[in-house]
């Protein structure tokens, strides 16, 4: 569990001392109240108004300067347009490459389907995979989701699923107003996690009572949620889970929290039953899921991705036209199978998950932190994090707030876009040079 | 304020590829112009720099022979949803709209296209690509979400060759009900619509099911246009009423755009008379009107309400509608009204849908949906729109629109050109339908078939002026250079399916059907003038309510532009409020 939260910040007041803007880019709740202290003696970027341990450990990976990273060819220090050239030539070789991480904003996104489109690339974001809990159980029978504002205004249940996200995500609770009196009482529910998810709630209670309970799961979170919906429809099920479909019912407006980094494999089918619950809920009274993930740029490169070609990522820009495989299109199979013969990997928010070591040719679009790792082979460039190095547009986790991002350093690295472009005119400059 | 026209790197482009500073003589085609009232005249028409210029007999310019074609202004859908939230929301529900039974859709042969696909849930790429060969050279998303507008703004910019603009939805958001609830002064709404339109960069409001995706966040099922809302006890009329006036006093050319209450009920032609009289007289644009004709006459309870709608469109000069004709076949609506979207949810098809409750500020509903020949509803819905397009006297207050994608794709514009040209080919269609509609239809006895020069109205003249958008949809001297040559063909269909040369801004970018140029679209927008007072009333609120910070909700004019992919920003002109 992450630290309790300190003193109450409302997550959009301004902050204090007429410091500019800042939206965080660490996590995909992409807080908009608090403020970076970049201090140019020390070269520290401090977060300010808030004490999210992700966003300072985040910030702790950044200087306050022109960034020293260099781009990188099989180990040694080259200019920007070496890299550029020697990242075209390996592109132009590949007979399948695929782009995977895809840690980048929308404007990187943009720009990397265009290339994707060059190259015949696949598309697969970091982590994928829970990416695709969502987007399959969407594909299949839909949903019926909620927003931040939504939540702040009127739930008064709220249901997490699968335990506490508060470590991975900090604010959350407070981002959902719990503690405020926009809602005269609200009470949350932890289906399975530890016993004390609910500790943190105390620091929150503010002007509304709030109210907590956690309950241990019923079998699995298959079964856990398989007999919830079960019970909310009316049927038969253990008594905690009763108890709990009755508060559903009786709510005005419940929300059900899943978090797709922490679901089990074939978690789409979780994801469904939380559908189908909310969907019983909605003939009587109101409820709505809301969506954890898509951080690190996951959902931004989806969106992006689904809007210009038609279709989500794991999908690829083959010559016969465009083939969706959200299970197929999975970076680890594809590189376990050998399926593709290059990796681009992107990775502008942070150098974690580091590159998977594929054992091919590949190039990194990576933080500069990347750079002290990246001494073998293969062409490493580092580029600005969008938020911190420059401005950008990401995706809030509810999908439906695009936020604008601020640059808080001048460090000197180019965009993801930037050398996306770079590199789509190389290699067309390659190709005219030797036709095929 | 940047002045309409000036260059931007979209223009250093074209430029340097040396395209619109071509002086072209269009020579010897049937020119169709109803703005400027030329109706079939054998005529050139020149274009430099991007405009319709007059030339000289003589004068040095590249000619282009287009004898046996009629020359008509590029079109304009002014209701079509091809960006943001909802719509890619339809992409993600309908992965199969992009496959051909179970394989890849196989990419046209156009090294120009970049892959993108879907029919009724077209990528943005593809929108810009099947609108510009089919002549349209501009197209209106009616239904972005305020707290959506960059995503909205994004996905148009990535709409290629169109010019773009929105409407942003107001009367749902919990702001606006409050303070018209509070009774407190109209100027403080007035304002507040004002600042909205600049922090969105609209080019209008769009208000759907006034008051009912708030209501239905509050477990309201039902809003009728003088039923209370259950939480801010304001009704329909007053929403309609009080953003209709706002428009008009703000001077956004565009008047209000509503979709009204109860879309879809059978009887629901009611609730639209009493909206039109809850405008008291106030200009306002009623969009896809034929979900809103119909009434509860016989056995099944479902009855056309054309004539009635008709009736009222004809006495009601205030008012202008966009049909929103429903085609058979698989399609998704896409819709901000959640409150009647989950009533239809039951019906969707494939079975599934996705609904979502957004920022105490509108809502969304995505239905997938087969419109069939056989059923009684469907058939009557595809008569009740061609009687409202045929009984509406007066074209100038009728646009031609199928609600993209809700009634069907917009690809489906050139057979429901025909079907409204060839009232022979319309018979044939309507003697395939479900038999008591083909029996009974009203549609049946009307004989009326509309002219080029009225199809030109509807498509592209009528939306300009209802847009007030001066240079756009005519071809005077000095208008912009879009411009569609069609090929005249008896067949309406083929005709406007594949038009010979299609021109935006003076760049050839289709010449029969195959894409020459991709030159960025411009962003239509209107900057009205409020007090910047209100700025303070909801800085307050949104810290006490919302989840973004104040200083983050409006969209400036450098991020638009990058938002827009460097397209041109297009303010409209507003008008002198009275």
């Amino acid at each position: 569990m992450s630290s309790s939260p300190v003193s109450l910040v409302s997550p959009v007041s301004p902050v204090s001392g007429g410091t500019a803007p800042w939206t965080c880019p660490f996590c995909p709740l992409l807080c908009d109240g608090f403020a970076v202290h970049a201090d140019a003696a020390r070269g520290t970027l401090t977060l300010v108004g808030s004490d999210c341990a992700r966003a300072q450990q985040a910030l702790a990976r950044f200087r306050n300067g022109r960034s020293a990273a260099r781009p990188r060819v099989d180990g040694r220090e080259v200019d920007l347009a070496t890299a550029v050239a020697a990242a075209a030539k390996a592109l132009q070789s590949s007979r399948q490459p695929l782009f995977a991480g895809l840690g980048t904003d929308a404007a990187g996104a943009r720009a990397l389907y265009r290339l994707a489109h060059d190259t015949g690339a696949i598309s697969d974001a970091a982590n994928g995979a829970a990416l695709m809990h969502g987007l399959r159980a969407l594909q299949d029978r839909g949903a019926f989701t909620t927003t931040l504002a939504e939540v702040r205004t009127r739930a008064d249940l709220i249901v997490c699923i699968g335990g506490s996200p508060l470590a991975r995500l900090p604010e959350l609770f407070r981002r959902f107003g719990v503690g405020e009196d926009l809602v005269a009482a609200r009470h949350i529910v932890f289906v399975g996690g530890a016993a004390d998810a609910d500790a943190p709630l105390a620091g929150l209670a503010g002007a509304a009572p709030v109210s907590s309970e956690v309950l241990a799961l019923e079998g699995d979170l298959f079964d856990t949620v398989a007999r919830l919906a079960v019970a909310v429809a009316g049927g038969p099920a253990p008594a905690a889970l009763a108890a709990l479909a009755q508060r559903l019912l009786a709510a005005h407006y419940s929300v059900l929290v899943w978090e797709a980094a922490s679901l089990p494999p074939h978690g789409a089918l979780v994801v469904e039953s939380l559908n189908r619950i909310v969907g019983t809920l909605n003939r009587s009274t109101r409820a709505a899921t809301f969506p954890l993930g898509g951080g690190d740029g996951a959902a931004t490169a989806n969106q992006v991705h689904a809007w210009l070609s038609g279709l989500p990522t794991r999908t690829r820009v083959a010559p016969g036209g465009l083939e969706h495989e959200p299970l197929r299109f999975d970076t680890a199979a594809l590189l376990a199978d050998r399926a593709v013969d290059l990796l681009l990997w992107v990775s502008s928010f942070s150098a974690v998950p580091p590159p998977p070591a594929p054992g091919l040719p590949h190039i990194v679009l990576g933080h500069p932190a990347l750079a002290a790792s990246f001494s073998g082979t293969g062409i490493f460039i580092p580029v600005a994090t969008p938020g911190i190095g420059s401005v950008g547009h990401l995706f809030r986790t509810d999908g439906v707030v695009l936020m604008p991002l601020h640059r808080v350093v001048e460090d000197g690295l180019p965009s993801v876009a930037e050398v996306t472009q770079q590199l789509q005119a190389a290699l067309q400059l390659l190709r005219l040079e030797t036709p095929a | 304020m940047i002045p309409p026209g000036r260059p931007t790197g979209d223009d250093r482009r074209a430029q340097r590829d040396g395209a619109p500073l071509t002086t072209l003589r269009l020579c010897g085609g049937r020119i169709v112009d109803p703005t400027n009232g030329v109706d079939g005249e054998l005529r050139d028409i020149g274009i430099r720099d991007g405009r319709i210029v007059a030339l000289a007999a003589g004068e040095a310019a590249q000619d282009i022979d287009v004898s046996g074609c009629v020359v008509m202004a590029g079109g304009i859908d002014m209701h079509t949803h091809i960006g943001g939230g909802k719509v890619n929301l339809a992409r993600l529900l309908l992965p199969e709209d992009h496959r051909a039974a179970g394989n890849p859709i196989v990419r046209p042969g156009n090294s120009l296209e970049l892959a993108s696909c879907g029919t009724c849930t077209p990528g943005t790429l593809a929108i810009g690509y099947r609108y510009a060969e089919m002549g349209y050279t501009s197209a209106f998303e009616p239904a972005m979400v305020a707290a959506n507008a960059r995503h909205a703004h994004m996905e148009m910019g990535d709409v290629p060759i169109l010019d773009h603009g929105a409407y942003v939805m107001l009367g749902n958001d919990e702001l606006f009900l409050q303070l018209l609830a509070e009774g407190g002064n109209f100027q403080q709404i007035r304002d507040y619509v004002g600042w909205t339109i600049h922090a969105t960069k609209a080019m209008g409001v769009k208000v759907v099911n006034p008051g009912g995706i708030s209501a239905f966040k509050f477990n309201q099922r039902k809003l009728d246009v003088d039923e209370g809302h259950v939480r801010w006890q304001v009704t329909p009329r007053q929403v309609v009423h009080t953003l209709a006036r706002a428009l008009r006093e703000l001077g956004v050319p565009h008047p209000l755009h509503i979709h009204g209450s109860n879309l879809g009920v059978a009887g629901n032609i009611e609730s639209t008379l009493q909206t039109i009289a809850a405008l008291e007289g106030l200009p306002a644009h009623l969009t896809h009107i034929q979900f809103h004709a119909y009434g509860r006459e016989g056995p099944k309870k479902f009855s056309s309400a054309a004539l009635q709608l008709a009736e009222a469109v004809n006495a009601n000069a205030n008012v202008s509608i966009d049909v929103g004709q429903i085609m058979f076949g698989q399609t998704v609506t896409a819709s901000g009204d959640t409150m009647r979207q989950f009533a239809n949810a039951d019906l969707a098809s494939p079975r599934k849908w996705i609904g979502a409750d957004i920022e105490c500020d509108a809502g969304c509903g995505v239905v997938p949906f087969r419109y069939r020949e056989q059923s009684f509803v469907n058939a009557l819905q595809w008569a009740i729109g061609l009687e409202i397009f045929l009984l509406v006297n007066d074209p100038w207050r009728v646009v031609l629109t199928t609600d993209h994608p809700n009634g069907g794709p917009f690809t489906s514009y050139p057979h429901l050109i025909r079907l409204l040209m060839d009232r022979s080919f319309r018979d044939e269609q309507l003697a395939r339908l479900h038999p008591e509609v083909a029996a009974n239809a009203a549609l049946k006895s009307i004989t009326r078939e509309l002219t080029l020069y009225e199809i030109a109205i509807m498509t592209r003249a009528a939306p300009a002026r209802l847009l007030g958008l001066a240079d756009r949809g005519h071809l005077g001297v000095g208008a912009a250079a879009d411009i569609a040559v069609y090929r005249e063909d008896t067949n309406r269909e083929t005709m406007f399916t594949t038009p010979e040369y299609v021109f935006k801004d003076g760049t050839l970018v289709a010449r029969a059907g195959r894409i020459t140029a991709l030159p960025v679209g411009g962003t239509h927008f209107v900057e009205p003038g409020y007090d910047t007072a209100i700025e303070k009333t909801l800085r307050k609120h949104m810290a006490a309510h919302g989840s973004v910070n104040f200083d983050h909700f409006a969209i400036g004019h450098d991020e638009l532009c990058s938002c827009c992919n460097g397209g041109r920003l297009l303010p409209a002109a507003c008008f002198e409020p009275a």
